[in-house]
């Protein structure tokens, strides 16, 4: 792994869009340092193709929308056996992630209402990443609401990784930590997860806080980094240990009095 | 699975060995703050485990090492042994790891106590992207990521 820094400051280009009551990002590096229109038009065409694959997640899935699909199932109008292939799919998925967190991951909410948005966003992420490939990017950051997939690395051509910085939970303005994402690592994805921040989808295993303000996890993917970050606020520390015995994973949590627990691939 | 930590109780076969240690005070760096680190390393040590936690700090505070017992793991059976110094974990050592094609490094993958300055360091000038518990629409307009946003559009 080469770091980013004897490479000097990649030169990007970077597009947004709000979705899922937060704003994602789309990263990628300019041509050889100079902004071409076609490099620009390559990523707007690419962010347009993202955007609509969130919008279309987002109008099934979102509780805030009466009218989607998981509302109706929410409200009790439509069964499970009578919902989308899509539908079932992903509460599939999210009842297989609850039996192997043992129950700190859960696709309900504590009065028995199915919720599906601690999974869908990661779900997206995943789903965009797929098609970006076929689109002829190669080089690439998706960063949706603080949830983060890299492919390749900021200086096309090079083996350099994205540095992800992760936020200070008590001053959100500030770095706690760094973390190298694609290029010649063995992580693209990482994912961090909250208790106080929208915590309204992480429910805690009995009725206690969470004994983390913030937890993240770096995987090879999304959806695994997503869901036991997620887990492991909800979990604790047991949860935290089984995660870094079950998984491919670098796990830094940070406790409420702002301690810190972090696996190797975290320490200076 | 339930991790080794299961090996950190104060059980039957654990056994205090003696401090090869000793208690020579060098850990001086910030006996406060690694203090309270310790302490919740204590605490991961013992969850799950109702009623060990008392000997464990009585424990703690005598200092010494102590062995676990043999845990298996998805990599093969793995015991371990701590270091406990002036009531703070101070070392974790292997006593038996799996050779699985080398992937025996995985079982040191533990999430332990670690102070600020201990963890990779990131100036928000050299990164590329932020990681961070989901910041609403609203909330992005003053985030970084909302900086280095801007300084690509």
């Amino acid at each position: 792994m080469q770091p980013t820094s004897e490479l000097g400051r990649p030169d990007l280009v970077a597009k947004t869009f709000k979705c899922m009551g937060t704003v994602v990002s789309l990263t990628v590096p300019a041509a050889t340092g100079v902004r071409t229109t076609a490099a620009e038009a390559a990523l707007a065409e690419a962010t347009g193709v993202v955007e609509r694959l969130f919008v279309e997640l987002d109008a099934r899935f979102s509780l805030y929308r009466p009218g989607s699909e998981a509302s109706r199932v929410a409200r009790g109008e439509l069964s499970l056996r009578a919902a989308s292939q899509e539908y079932r799919d992903r509460y599939a998925e999210a009842v297989e992630w609850r039996l192997l967190t043992e129950g700190a991951f859960t696709p309900e909410r504590p009065d028995g209402v199915p919720d599906l948005s601690g999974l869908v966003k990661g779900c997206a992420i995943k789903e965009a990443g797929a098609v970006l490939h076929p689109l002829g990017l190669g080089d690439w950051c998706l960063n949706a609401g603080g949830d983060v997939l890299v492919a390749g690395s900021p200086i096309s051509g090079s083996r350099a990784s994205w540095q992800a910085g992760i936020v200070d939970p008590q001053d959100r303005s500030t770095l706690i930590a760094a973390f190298p994402l694609g290029g010649g690592t063995s992580f693209g994805a990482l994912a961090t997860s909250g208790s106080a921040e929208r915590g309204d989808h992480i429910w805690t295993r009995g009725s206690g806080p969470s004994e983390f303000r913030q937890v993240t996890v770096a995987a090879a993917d999304i959806v695994t980094a997503d869901v036991l970050a997620t887990s492991v606020v909800a979990g604790g520390v047991r949860m935290l240990n089984r995660a870094t015995s079950g998984w491919e994973v670098e796990v830094l949590a940070i406790r409420n009095d702002g301690g810190i627990l972090a696996t190797p691939g975290f320490r200076a | 699975m339930a991790g080794w930590q299961s090996g950190t109780h104060v059980a039957g076969t654990a056994s205090a060995v003696g401090s090869t240690t000793g208690s020579t005070g060098t850990g001086s760096t910030g006996p406060g703050t690694s203090g309270s680190a310790g302490s919740s390393a204590q605490s991961s040590g013992t969850t799950g485990s109702s009623g060990t936690s008392g000997s464990t700090g009585a424990a703690a505070k005598a200092g010494g090492s102590y062995a676990g017992n043999v845990v298996q793991t998805r990599f093969g059976p793995v015991q371990v042994q701590i270091t406990v110094n002036g009531g703070t974990i101070s070392d974790v050592t292997a006593l038996q790891l799996t050779d699985d094609g080398g992937r025996s490094v995985q079982i040191s993958n533990y999430a332990a106590p670690l102070l600020r300055e201990e963890v990779l360091q990131a100036q928000s000038a050299n990164v590329q992207t932020i990681s961070g518990a989901t910041v609403t629409s609203d909330a992005y307009l003053t985030s970084l990521q909302a900086a280095l946003d801007a300084a690509h559009l």
